[in-house]
């Protein structure tokens, strides 16, 4: 019995140490593998999802408009905002946006019975909105490590098996689908920032403030996060359906989380 | 009763002794990649290097760990199989340049970010998955490698390959997939690849 042990202990550590030295062995073989079988081996991989798009006309045009309104709006009104304002000051900019937001994150994750995920959502809201100076500094992620969750009606729908419907191009705010663009709505009751009076006390009240609001948001999140457009528009080859492929990947991962 | 605790011994022996080469060979993957990580780093923060050379030298890095090839042909689906030879080898060599220069183009970006494994999937035999977070100060961005191991060795490349990276859940592969068939739906293989050469 003794002996059969010893015998698997040598195997053992025999061919574990063959098996560690795999990557650094030479290249000794030369083979080019352009065999169809092996790309067959990853057909079910690399199967994409058809996107409903009964808009592609009125999308396209809208994907011209934005990536224009990028160029020769956005980007140099968002470069002479970042030129003004430190960068820190943009970052409680963006904070501050975001923990206003905290009533969507909060209630869309109980929906989708994500309850831990609300508690650390509340701790950081109030952590955020004390400490953290009406929310213009973030001590909840720096300090105390908790991170946030976002989540928005459009994902709770998805999380409940619905669909995204036919993808829509925004203006100005770019790729979304019926559900997404649906759900800004529900949510609207539950942010600070909106576009009508309500009984409870709200930051904006008129679609005028609405808008001013959201376009500072805007350019505030593009001076924080420059060239990112950019840098992935350089490998679209048509890019209205790059980035719808893009947005509708993106949704359905974060509805998968 | 002797022969059944054999026979006992013998698999279990069997089992551990599969458990322990897979167990080995992801980690052994994780370590490489972050080795090679690390060597990007390095050039990245060599302030000598001028910005061409720093680029070039991290694509050299980088590429024996990469299967452009493959990502090539994956990315046309089935329309690959319906090329000529001359365009094939043509449509290979205009992606490998495009996805180099994509990497360098995005690797500028790179400042004081760090590169933590958080899990390693293997669902085949011949296929894991990196799933990293790349942290910054502010932010945190998942990014999965997924590699696959060829069944015989392609020369100057590692054993294990990566032949997708998903992005926050944006596959780069089937991103591609989709343009292209999209493209090709109303115009030809020599257009896209016109397309293509003007991109780099």
């Amino acid at each position: 019995m003794r002996i059969i042990l010893v015998v698997f202990a040598m195997l053992l550590l025999g061919l574990s140490g063959c098996s560690s030295k795999n990557i650094e062995e030479p290249k000794e073989t030369s083979i080019e593998h352009t065999q169809d079988s092996e790309l067959d081996s990853f057909s079910d991989e690399m199967e994409v999802k058809e996107i409903y798009d009964p808009l592609s006309g009125y999308n396209r045009v809208m994907t011209s408009f934005n990536d224009g309104a990028y160029d020769y709006v956005l980007k140099p009104v968002s470069t002479g905002y970042s030129n003004l304002f430190h960068v820190e000051i943009r970052r409680s900019v963006d904070n501050f946006f975001n923990n206003i937001y905290f009533p969507i994150r909060f209630v869309n994750n109980i929906l989708q019975g994500k309850f831990y995920y609300s508690m650390q959502e509340s701790e950081r809201f109030v952590i955020n909105t004390t400490i953290g100076l009406v929310g213009l500094f973030d001590p909840a992620k720096s300090y105390f490590e908790i991170e946030a969750h976002k989540e928005d009606f459009g994902q709770t729908l998805g999380f409940y098996g619905v669909g995204g419907g036919p993808h829509i191009v925004l203006p100005l705010l770019g790729p979304s689908n019926l559900r997404d663009f649906a759900s800004m709505y529900p949510d609207s009751f539950l942010t600070f920032i909106d576009y009508d009076e309500r009984s409870y006390w709200t930051l904006t009240d008129t679609p005028a403030e609405y808008i001013g609001a959201k376009s500072f948001e805007y350019i505030n999140y593009i001076s924080l996060n420059k060239d990112r457009y950019e840098k992935m528009r350089e490998d679209a080859v048509d890019l209205y359906p790059y980035l719808r492929d893009i947005y509708e990947q993106r949704r359905d991962k974060q509805i998968k989380e | 009763m002797r022969s059944i605790y054999k026979v006992f011994f013998l698999l279990l022996g069997m089992f551990f002794f599969t458990q322990g080469l897979i167990a080995d060979e992801q980690t052994e993957l994780k370590k490489h990649f972050l080795s090679k990580i690390d060597e990007v780093i390095l050039i990245v923060e060599d302030k000598k290097l001028l910005k061409d050379e720093r680029n070039a030298n991290i694509v050299k890095t980088l590429t024996p760990m990469f299967d452009f090839k493959l990502m090539a042909k994956l990315s046309l689906g089935n329309r690959w199989k319906e090329l000529s030879q001359a365009d094939k080898d043509k449509f290979v060599e205009l992606y490998v340049h495009r996805m180099k220069q994509s990497y360098s183009s995005k690797i500028d970006a790179y400042k004081d970010e760090k590169v933590e494994v958080k899990e390693i999937q293997q669902p085949k035999e011949d296929r894991i998955a990196l799933i990293t977070d790349l942290i910054s100060k502010q932010d945190k961005l998942e990014i999965v490698y997924k590699f696959h191991k060829p069944k015989k060795q392609l020369e100057s490349k590692d054993n294990w390959l990566v032949y997708d990276v998903e992005i926050l859940g944006v596959s780069i592969l089937k991103t591609d997939i989709a343009q292209f068939k999209e493209f090709l739906q109303t115009k030809t293989i020599t257009a896209l690849m016109d397309a293509l050469s003007k991109q780099s």
